[in-house]
């Protein structure tokens, strides 16, 4: 395989990895998020009582 | 409302999947070596810094002969006057073999087609069949600027028997190393980077005017987006330009060190917000700041445009007077486009709803250390 196509597939790698790990932290963290939403809102409604 | 914001976002995501895969396979092997922007024998020859080089120059191929006028290896560079003058003194004393001014062979694909696209007049057909006019590297400082788009140049060739030295007009159809497809995904990357920016604009415009905490909201979750195809942007761009170009990075291309600036600017946008915890500073300051560092967008954008060949020689990808896209690579690069624009609202959406589940957070332990 030539250096060209080598560098095509690199950089191919990182448009695709680097985007699809980016939403994927993002999904995380929304996850991660909506848990301790609910966590709180939980400790929020017993005080309450 | 929050639900069909999501269907939303997940439906973009799977189109803009979609749409990338369907770029990749067009990338390879629909779409051909793209050429952008090719810059014509005059076009050079005016915006040459005549204190840095004499003559713009010329390519010259030195070969492996399989017949008349047809090599299947060829060399190409460029270099100044001075060297043409040297070139003619070899060439009256048949010392062919110094090179002096060869900058990086290039290996040629041998083609029995002729130019791409069957264009050109006969002496470029006859001496570059198939070949590919890349310049790579530079000669000396007073070399011209290393350009993969640099053609129409005086193209001095030798087979043994003749010299032929001349203008080739219309010498502009070109074709590149493989990795020239990466243009399908950097230039894609270029473009959302420059739209997220733009949308940090808007949304601190109307958070200035408003004072409404949403257009905030959108204003650091675009810049944040941005920053990641900008990132993707100029990673990209350095893996093309070591097979073009010979170099990773150029220090003094003009589109090279503006996108890189634009991208130290948005960087400091993001370190800005973190630095200030109070939130309506934070929103006003930051606000003002995606204001004023959306000037670095044209910046980035326009430079190769108006700057000199000799402190850009980054390819200008949309249509020029000197030379635009091939139906198929506009048609490739198209769907790439709609697929980063598809991705970056995808993103923007997650990204939005994320601050607003920070926000959220933050008022229920607010609420709960209230009440403790």
């Amino acid at each position: 395989m030539s250096d060209s196509w080598m560098a095509l597939y690199v950089a191919y790698s990182i448009v695709w990895l680097g985007l699809f790990s980016f939403l994927g932290y993002m999904y995380l963290r929304q996850r991660r998020l909506d848990k301790d939403i609910k966590m709180l809102k939980e400790e929020v409604s017993r005080h309450g009582k | 409302m929050m639900m069909d914001r999501r269907k939303l976002g997940t439906i973009l995501l799977v189109v803009s999947v979609v749409l990338m895969l369907v770029t990749v396979y067009l990338a390879i092997f629909f779409a051909p070596l793209p050429q952008t922007g090719v810059k014509s024998a005059g076009e050079i020859l005016s915006s040459v810094d005549e204190s840095r080089l004499q003559v713009a120059g010329f390519v010259s191929a030195v070969y492996d002969r399989n017949q008349s006028h047809v090599y299947d290896r060829v060399v190409f560079s460029i270099a100044d006057f001075r060297d043409y003058q040297r070139y003619l003194q070899a060439a009256a004393a048949n010392h062919l073999d110094q090179q002096w001014w060869t900058v990086r062979p290039i290996d040629v694909e041998s083609r029995s087609g002729g130019l791409v696209g069957g264009q050109g007049p006969d002496i470029g057909q006859r001496i570059v069949a198939g070949a590919n006019l890349s310049v790579n590297g530079i000669v000396a400082s007073h070399m011209i600027a290393p350009n993969s788009n640099v053609t129409g140049f005086s193209l001095l060739s030798y087979n043994g028997d003749e010299i032929a030295f001349g203008p080739v007009g219309g010498f502009g159809l070109m074709t590149a190393p493989v990795a020239q497809k990466i243009f399908y995904f950097h230039m894609p990357s270029a473009w959302a980077c420059y739209l997220s920016f733009g949308v940090t604009l808007v949304g601190s415009a109307l958070f200035l005017k408003t004072r409404d905490h949403k257009y905030d909201r959108v204003a650091y979750s675009s810049a944040e987006i941005g920053i990641v195809f900008a990132t993707i942007a100029i990673t990209t761009g350095p893996v093309w330009a070591k097979q073009e170009w010979g170099v990773y990075w150029r220090w003094d291309d003009m589109k090279l060190v503006t996108t890189f600036v634009l991208w130290l600017v948005y960087i400091g946008y993001l370190s800005l917000r973190a630095a200030i915890s109070e939130p309506s500073t934070k929103a006003r300051v930051s606000a003002v700041y995606g204001i004023l560092s959306f000037i670095t967008v044209p910046m980035s954008f326009l430079s190769s445009r108006v700057a000199p060949l000799l402190q850009s020689s980054h390819p200008q990808v949309i249509a020029t007077s000197s030379g635009s896209l091939s139906p198929q690579a506009g048609m490739t690069i198209g769907i790439a486009v709609i697929a980063f624009t598809a991705l970056f609202i995808t993103m923007l959406i997650k990204r939005v709803e994320i601050a607003e589940a920070e926000e959220e957070l933050e008022e229920l332990k607010r609420k709960i250390g209230e009440e403790e």
